[in-house]
């Protein structure tokens, strides 16, 4: 009996992260309210990005089990924290929320060194999410201005996401790897172990 | 462009017929108000001063600090404390360019704000935002329909930053009907009473 193909839980996890961030930003630059941010946070950024992550469990990536599951609480979070402040539910004030984020920099930046190992794409994904949260954490502590500039930097952060989502989607569709991601930024004396991503690309 | 269009209109609006700004919507607010509540009227013969002005202003900004976006809808209450005498607090945000509350021109809430212009062509929105956003705020004279006059007054309105989650050019104000008060003494009286030891009593 042929073993059934299984799908990749990463292109649901980085669509839902991607579109999501990018929508957050469309606010954070001043083009669009906060309600489609709040809807899809909860259910694409939130929801499906969350049951993408503990989906990865079952392919032994844990890196993958671990960012989108917390990444999709996050998004939640996010639009729990709106809502309550909208309906006077434990408010958070513009420090509280700047030191959410600095949590989830601090967060970030242990899941960054993990991506330098997988890709190159990961690894500028990370890398550009990091500088986007700590561009947030100054805009709530005296900056606030910073907030555009954020804006227009995490949305190159949910492009590259996208471009990871494309690598894998068309890699499969088209047969052979139409959007490589490159080689690791970092490469120790050993070979890196083979990661989702690549397992992912040889199936195909 | 459309922004430009209604500033135009506005302009000549006033122009011709030397109404309020806001045109049309002022009419219909007033009306509500003779027909709805002449004790508020009585009540308004009141002025409120430069002082209640300030301290209203920052505890508007504080109520907002801790309230975050719960607190706006109770700046769009006429009977509500941040309406006392023939004064109100307002809110507006800067940043997205729209009347966030508004106690007595509820036609303002959610419409931009940086077109108004008074009947001197006067940009209110864009010196109150420009004053508001110094640290610790400051003055800003323009024109403007007294609660229950007919005609324009010069206001003089005290602007403020409101440090709230999630939006950033959130600010509060509340003004004075004055025609003599300056805007530089209005300042000093702030100075001095944020910080009473800068100006010890001889």
């Amino acid at each position: 009996m042929a073993e059934q193909k299984i799908g990749n839980p990463a292109v649901v996890g980085l669509a839902g992260f991607g579109l999501t961030t990018m929508v957050l930003q469309f606010h954070n630059v001043g083009w669009m309210g906060l309600g489609p941010v709040i809807w899809l946070g909860l259910i694409f950024g939130g929801l499906a990005q969350m049951i993408a992550g503990l989906q990865e469990m079952k392919t032994g990536n844990n890196f993958g089990y671990c960012a989108f599951t917390a990444y999709g609480c996050f998004w939640i979070a996010l639009a729990l924290l709106l809502v309550g402040n909208h309906y006077n539910l434990y408010v958070s004030s513009r420090t509280d929320i700047g030191w959410f984020l600095i949590a989830w920099t601090l967060f970030t930046a242990i899941l960054w060194v993990g991506s330098l190992r997988i890709s190159s794409a990961l690894a500028l994904t990370f890398t550009l999410l990091l500088a986007g949260f700590v561009l947030l954490d100054l805009a709530h502590f005296g900056y606030p201005e910073l907030t555009v500039v954020a804006g227009y930097e995490l949305m190159a952060c949910a492009a590259m996401a996208w471009y990871v989502m494309a690598h894998l989607i068309f890699a499969d569709v088209f047969g052979r790897d139409v959007l490589p991601v490159g080689r690791p930024w970092l490469r120790g004396p050993s070979a890196p172990a083979p990661t989702p991503l690549k397992v992912a690309a040889a199936k195909a | 462009m459309r922004a430009t269009l209604t500033a135009i209109v506005l302009v000549a609006a006033l122009a011709a017929g030397g109404v309020s700004p806001g045109a049309a919507g002022e009419t219909a607010a007033t009306g509500a108000t003779t027909t709805g509540a002449t004790t508020t009227e009585s009540a308004t013969s009141e002025s409120a001063t430069p002082q209640e002005v300030v301290a209203k202003v920052w505890a508007a900004s504080r109520f907002l600090g801790e309230k975050g976006a719960s607190g706006y809808a109770a700046f769009n209450s006429k009977d509500g404390p941040w309406v006392w005498k023939d004064s109100y607090v307002f809110v507006y945000d800067c940043r997205l360019d729209r009347m966030v509350a508004h106690p007595l021109r509820p036609d303002l809430v959610g419409r931009p704000v940086k077109q108004i212009v008074d009947n001197n062509g006067k940009h209110i929105f864009v010196d109150l935002c420009d004053t508001g956003r110094q640290k610790g705020g400051g003055w800003v004279e323009y024109l403007w329909t007294k609660p229950g006059a007919g005609s324009v007054s010069r206001k003089i309105s005290y602007a403020l930053g409101a440090d709230i989650a999630f939006a950033s050019g959130i600010q509060v104000a509340a003004g004075v009907y004055d025609d003599d008060v300056s805007t530089a003494d209005l300042a000093t009286l702030t100075d001095r009473m944020a910080d009473p030891t800068k100006y010890p009593a001889h």
